[in-house]
């Protein structure tokens, strides 16, 4: 057979023949789908956003109340991160691929996206983990400065130390994790497709 | 736009331009199961489509790009859950729907055994080849896929090969 007998073949064949579509239920799953779809961004923007504004919110008010200039420095911190995560969201969110773009454009800012991604979360320890241990270092160091129990206030500083060694570590090994396991693997996919089109 | 105006241009589409988006489904998962889902995916991409359609581009050729991104985005392992959702396709695969080996013709085989192909080609291939089947032409699919019509010529020429040879001993069979 050759090709124009396979496209006599494919065009004969009639698919919408075998499934019956209820195009009401369609549109209610639409609908409820884009409020699930709205909510699940609004939500997860909130909450990211939401606990450094609280935070920020918790040390500002405790550096007020006792008058103590260290606590600043974890509420600008938190304030800082917060506003870094919003700025990122609403500058990713023009950016994001159109699936009525062409096959070429999509692909290509889908590329973007998930490169953008990578890079976030492998330099997670710079933007998010350094900024707030390093403002609340300063705060337990001042504590410590101040503090008539040298010995004791030297020990906490120590379990404050290792606490966030051991939890920056895990969140950073998680964060590797999700890169190697799910982003590269796109990230190659994505360049496989845009090179076939090249 | 209004939600009716949205709602109407959606059933109108899917009225004149259903059999294209089955036949990417198909192209692009195998299992009923996979073209349920990427189907209610396509179908839920086009919807919120709507409002960026300006008549600028034909809309089979929109609904191509939106068929083909949706299906390239999406991966089996990240199937959403559906149980509890209120399905809308109903897959008529009752006996009487399903031709007999000895009523079926080869027409209809050849059909399956063409989808099993695409299926084994490169997705931008696949594609390719879905629309090249149906009689796209070239201006359109560059359309689609944002590349030249003279890379597109090229391209179609392998796959043409391609298939031709996946298909070769199967076409000898029937």
């Amino acid at each position: 057979m050759n090709f124009e007998q396979f496209q006599k073949a494919w065009q004969s064949d009639d698919a919408h023949g075998k499934i019956t579509i209820d195009a009401e239920a369609l549109l209610k799953e639409v609908r409820r789908n884009q409020r699930h779809f709205r909510a699940t961004i609004i939500w997860r923007d909130a909450r990211e956003v939401g606990v450094a504004a609280w935070m920020t919110w918790l040390f500002l008010h405790w550096a007020l109340r006792d008058r103590e200039w260290s606590l600043y420095l974890p509420a600008f911190a938190c304030f800082g991160v917060g506003a870094f995560m919003l700025a990122d969201r609403l500058l990713q969110r023009r950016k994001r691929p159109i699936s009525n773009n062409s096959l070429k454009a999509c692909i290509e800012s889908s590329l973007l996206q998930v490169n953008h991604q990578i890079w976030l979360l492998k330099n997670v320890f710079w933007w998010y983990l350094l900024p707030i241990a390093a403002a609340l270092a300063v705060f337990i160091a001042a504590a410590v400065w101040r503090s008539r129990h040298i010995a004791l206030a030297i020990g906490g500083l120590c379990v404050y130390a290792l606490l966030v060694v051991v939890l920056y570590w895990g969140i950073y090994r998680l964060n590797q994790h999700a890169v190697r396991k799910s982003l590269e693997p796109r990230r190659q996919e994505l360049e496989t497709l845009l090179a076939s089109l090249a | 736009m209004t939600a009716q105006e949205q709602e109407a241009i959606f059933r109108r589409w899917l009225d004149a331009h259903i059999g294209l988006i089955l036949k990417v489904v198909r192209g692009c998962a195998a299992t009923p199961q996979d073209q349920d889902d990427l189907l209610q995916d396509v179908l839920l991409h086009t919807w919120s489509s709507i409002p960026s359609f300006r008549g600028e581009a034909k809309e089979s050729t929109w609904i191509y790009r939106v068929a083909f991104n949706t299906a390239l985005a999406w991966r089996r392992v990240e199937r959403r859950r559906r149980e509890g959702y209120e399905r809308f396709l109903k897959f008529d695969v009752s006996p009487q729907a399903q031709p007999s080996p000895a009523d079926s013709p080869p027409e209809q085989e050849i059909v399956e055994r063409l989808y099993a192909a695409i299926r084994q080609l490169p997705k931008v291939d696949a594609s390719l080849a879905l629309m090249h089947l149906d009689g796209v032409s070239y201006q359109e699919m560059a359309e689609v896929l944002g590349i030249s019509e003279n890379y597109i010529g090229v391209k179609l020429n392998r796959i043409r090969k391609r298939l031709a040879d996946q298909l070769k001993g199967a076409t000898d069979e029937l």
